[in-house]
């Protein structure tokens, strides 16, 4: 499998670091281009172009990591902040405006009514996605 | 490496210092705007038909139809100006944008009182819709108690910030327009047809024509049930393509609110005397829908209009069967989706004053205490406590009497039409001033002065809502004491506001660079 574009779906959590990692490696191969993004998602109750203090200084230091550790894979990652709605639908609308191959996402391990789950944004995205997708899973603890 | 992305039209991109690329994903469609303009549009009817026959008694069908061509004249500015401006401000941004911010201010909080009295009387009217299953909740004081619970749910629920889902949005959205249609297509075969001068006496008849204040008040009550301007265009900020997209749900909006509109009126006025159609007590003015739902019902002879339709007799005995459980359940099935619909705008009116109020508060025209965000649930708290309080406090006379939910009505009326006069005259404005700026929707049939291109429907909307609300100011003293004093008090506020923060009242300092739109 050949990667050229790669948007990697940040959201804060540990298994951030591991997603970014796996995507600097399969980029490695052909010096794809990565993506790092980070949605805001704004509820219904405000404007969609509400600028939350408390949000954008979280999307910046999830970001900031994004590229240190991209620095220690000595790869370069391109960062972006998305403010939508859902983050579902920006994840796949943004990879089909930058016409990416793959997109990566870390899935923390959840528990909902005592079962395994993935959440509502992984599902919409494997379902809508216009390329290839990649579940990073960190595993049951 | 190169950055591929570009903007798009109507794109916003928010630069803040650290981080390289900050933008909105706008993922609406025709589809979602016309589900989210018709939800608050199409519950109107479940109240208006009532609050307008109260006034206008037999007149009711005609007071619709000349505030339908209104109704028209608004959409079409709306969509040109959201076109032009797609902010959440609606005719906010429309006037700060076309004249100054203190216009802007006075037209956004014009629509704050109209959305306030929109929550109450959606809310008011769900009780006796339950009635069906519930008939103490006919009691003005039970009624009025669950309509604040309703209220309160949902400022709760909004607080907290649930997600809705819009996919049972839409599936409401249909069940509606296909239970009204329903209601339409057998009130039109089963009571009209039947009977055609029923419809000329309940209009005509005597006693039942109205006074020429009462079918002024009429034609402004019935603005009631054009609702879903604003709605639709404070949603064009994210909405793809919305140049295109929404004066296309616009358009969608305008048909099928006429088409249905024109036939729901119409089949009540049928059905029954606009006494009865008006009377909030022992009447139909709190629940109108039921009534067409069960004079509908009571018109349905199952057996009938089975022997009517076919001679077999295997088929006579289904469609009987058919016949008889659609009489039964059409009553319930209205009163169900009604109370639904009437929940999904008490939400719409909140979550669109509590945005209007986090835009009038960004723009630096009401405190910054009302965009305060809530550390955890991350939705703006205080805007949402402040104004649903406002909404409990304008719902207490329900407790005493149900004819004042006619006020809530001449309350809403009151600021819709100012702050549709302001977007019409803001839009001319920016015809005037800035003729050059792009407008992805222009309006045709325009009339040329000095230079300047200025629409008809425009010019005809401006003077057609700025006529009735000074009739409205005149002539009915709950809207001028009520509308008069919140608008003093809002300037009030506005003008301390900016005193204090050393800002002048009618524009913010440009930052260089900045651009008119």
């Amino acid at each position: 499998m050949e990667f050229h574009k790669i948007l990697v779906s940040v959201t804060g959590t540990e298994i951030d670091d591991e997603a970014l990692r796996l995507a600097c490696r399969l980029a490695k191969k052909n010096k794809a281009k990565i993506w790092a993004v980070y949605v805001i998602a704004v509820k219904r109750s405000l404007p969609l172009e509400a600028e939350i203090e408390s949000e954008i200084k979280k999307a910046e230091s999830v970001l900031d990591r994004a590229q240190s550790v991209a620095e220690e894979e000595n790869y370069e990652v391109e960062t972006d902040v998305l403010q939508a709605r859902e983050a579902g639908p920006a994840i796949v609308d943004e990879a089909a405006e930058r016409g990416v191959d793959l997109i990566l996402m870390g899935i923390s391990y959840k528990r909902r009514f005592g079962q395994f789950s993935l959440g509502t944004v992984a599902p919409y995205v494997i379902t809508n996605a216009p390329c290839r997708v990649i579940l990073y899973h960190e595993g049951a603890t | 490496m190169e950055s591929s992305w570009h903007p798009k039209p109507g794109d916003k991109v928010f630069r803040p210092p650290h981080i390289k690329g900050y933008r909105l994903r706008r993922v609406l469609g025709v589809p979602a705007l016309f589900s989210a303009g018709y939800g608050d549009v199409g519950s109107s009817i479940y109240y208006g038909l009532g609050i307008v026959a109260l006034v206008a008694l037999g007149a009711t069908p005609i007071v619709l139809a000349i505030a339908g061509i209104i109704y028209i004249f608004n959409a079409l500015t709306y969509a040109e100006g959201s076109a032009m401006i797609p902010e959440a401000g609606g005719s906010a941004s429309f006037a700060r944008h076309g004249f100054n911010d203190a216009v802007g201010f006075i037209a956004g909080w014009a629509l704050m009182l109209s959305y306030v009295a929109t929550m109450a009387i959606s809310a008011y009217t769900i009780p006796p819709y339950l009635s069906h299953f519930w008939p103490i909740l006919r009691e003005p004081v039970i009624g009025t108690a669950v309509s604040m619970g309703i209220i309160l749910f949902l400022m709760l629920i909004n607080v907290i910030g649930i997600k809705e889902s819009s996919a049972v949005n839409i599936f409401f959205i249909g069940m509606d327009i296909a239970t009204q249609l329903t209601l339409v297509v057998l009130g039109i075969i089963l009571i009209l047809l039947p009977h055609p001068g029923a419809l000329f006496q309940h209009m005509f008849g005597p006693g039942n024509w109205p006074p020429m204040q009462n079918l002024v008040f009429g034609v402004a009550l019935a603005a009631l049930c054009f609702t879903g301007v604003e709605t639709v265009s404070q949603l064009a900020e994210e909405t793809r393509q919305p140049a295109k997209k929404v004066p296309q749900a616009y358009v969608m909006m305008i048909v099928a609110v006429l088409v249905l509109f024109a036939g729901i009126s119409i089949v009540a006025l049928s059905a029954m005397t606009p006494q009865v159609l008006g009377d909030p007590v022992n009447g139909w003015a709190r629940d109108p829908v039921a009534g067409i739902a069960a004079s509908v019902s009571a018109a349905i002879s199952p057996e009938k209009i089975a022997t009517g339709i076919t001679s077999k007799a295997e088929l006579v005995i289904v469609l009987t069967w058919v016949l008889s459980w659609v009489r039964d359940i059409l009553p319930a099935l209205v009163a169900i989706l009604a109370a639904t619909i009437l929940l999904t705008a008490t939400n719409a009116g909140l979550m669109g004053i509590s945005r209007l109020a986090f835009n009038l508060s960004s723009h630096r025209q009401l405190p910054a205490t009302l965009s305060r965000i809530h550390h955890r649930f991350r939705t703006p708290y205080i805007a949402i406590i402040l104004f649903c309080l406002v909404s409990l406090l304008v719902l207490t006379p329900g407790f005493f009497t149900t004819t004042f939910f006619a006020d809530l009505g001449a309350l809403y009326v009151f600021g819709s039409l100012l702050c549709f006069a302001l977007a019409h005259a803001a839009v001319l404005g920016l015809r005037v001033k800035n003729p050059e700026l792009l407008r992805p929707f222009k309006l045709g049939w325009n009339i040329r002065f000095k230079e300047r291109e200025l629409p008809i429907t425009t010019i005809l909307g401006l003077i057609a809502t700025t006529a009735i609300w000074i009739v409205v100011v005149v002539t009915q003293p709950y809207s001028r004491e009520v509308g008069i004093g919140w608008m003093a008090a809002g300037l009030l506020i506005y003008s301390i506001y900016r005193w204090h923060a050393h800002l002048p009242l009618t524009h913010l300092p440009k930052k260089p660079g900045e651009p008119i739109l």
